[in-house]
This record gives C-alpha cells, structure tokens and sequence, in this order.
C-alpha cells in the first residue's frame, strides 16, 4: 500500500521523530509506514487522518498488493 | 492501542530486563548449590524452585510491557516469538531423533541444556523480524 506520509509530514517541516511524538508510536513504526514496509492498524491510519486533516483513503491508497 | 513506552520511560523496578536477570541469577544460584552440596531433600527442592517467584515477576513485568509496546513492535515480537518457536521445536525434536540415533553424551546434549538456548532462539528471531521492518 503506497502512502502520503512522508510528503505531509514534510509540508509540515517534522522529523520521522515529531510526528511519531504525535501519532504516540515509535520513530520505527512511521519510518515502516513511510517506506511501505508497515500498514498501520486501522485506529492508527484514523489518527493519522485526523492528525493531517485528510480521510484516510487520501493517505493511503490501495494499489492491490495486499502487502501488511 | 497504548503507547506508553513511547512516551514515558519505564521505572526500574517495573523493568522486565532487572527481573529476568535476577532470574537468572537465580538460576545460577540454585545450580551452585545443588551441584557442590548433598543437602536434605527438603532443601535441595528448595534450591530447585528458588528461581520461580522470581520467574513469576519477570512473567508479569513482560507481559505488562508487551501490552504496552506499538503496534510495529508488538507485529515484530510476534514473529519474534512464532520464528523461536518453530526453531525451538526442531532444536528439540531434532536432540530426541539424534538421542535414538546414537548415544549423546548426557554431560553436552542433556535436555538440562537446551532451554538456555531458547532464549537466543528468541533474540535471533527479534533480529530478522526487526530486520524486515527497517
């Protein structure tokens, strides 16, 4: 699954630190989720939408691998 | 999902790492004196089951920080655990095959000896699942 993180999160001048702060997850979980290695849960996907101000299905986008 | 291990630090005497080793020394404890003494029996079993409170805290000082790990890191532990297993499996189904099929020294391959190594069994598995995350 492809995602926007890293582009939000750089629109907003954070480290892969700040918003793991935010999110209250480890730097290692955004950087998984950033490099397409992790999917979040689907509570942590709705904090991120809520966190950017966007739905999640703006954020994540579905491109059929089914990769967890 | 809790994420308290990020955001707080966890107090020392809640730490699994302080139990498990005193676990541990436990263990070599109870060793030393079962090995270099012929004490009463009432004592010796005493030896025997002195790691166990201890092990009992380590267990709930665990199982309290796994639940509050992220969801990565609760994702690699599992696997962690699921890799361990299954080498743990052919580990000891493995000495009980080669038990039937020749005669082991019981000194180097008694079943006394394998559980220490279930332990690294468990840390290569967090090794290769952290791997495929980062």
């Amino acid at each position: 699954m492809k995602n926007r993180l890293k582009v939000l999160r750089a629109e907003r001048d954070w480290s892969q630190a700040d918003l793991a702060e935010r999110l209250a997850v480890s730097r290692q979980t955004v950087n998984s989720i950033e490099t397409g290695k992790y999917d979040p849960s689907l509570p942590l996907a709705l904090r991120i939408g809520k966190l950017f101000g966007q739905p999640v299905e703006q954020i994540f986008i579905d491109n059929g691998d089914g990769a967890a | 999902m809790s994420a308290k291990s990020v955001a707080t630090p966890t107090p020392l005497l809640s730490h699994p790492l302080l139990w498990v080793g005193a676990w541990f020394v436990a263990w070599i404890g109870a060793r030393a004196v079962l090995e270099s003494s012929s004490g009463p029996t009432w004592a010796r079993i005493a030896a025997a089951l002195a790691p166990v409170p201890l092990a009992a805290v380590a267990l709930l000082t665990i199982v309290r920080g796994a639940r509050e790990l992220d969801e990565l890191e609760k994702r690699i532990q599992l696997e962690a655990l699921a890799i361990a297993f299954v080498l743990a499996v052919l580990l000891i189904m493995t000495l009980g095959l080669m038990e039937l099929a020749v005669t082991l020294n019981r000194d180097d391959w008694s079943y006394r000896h394998v559980w220490a190594m279930l332990p690294l069994l468990y840390f290569a598995g967090v090794v290769f699942a952290r791997r495929r995350y980062s």
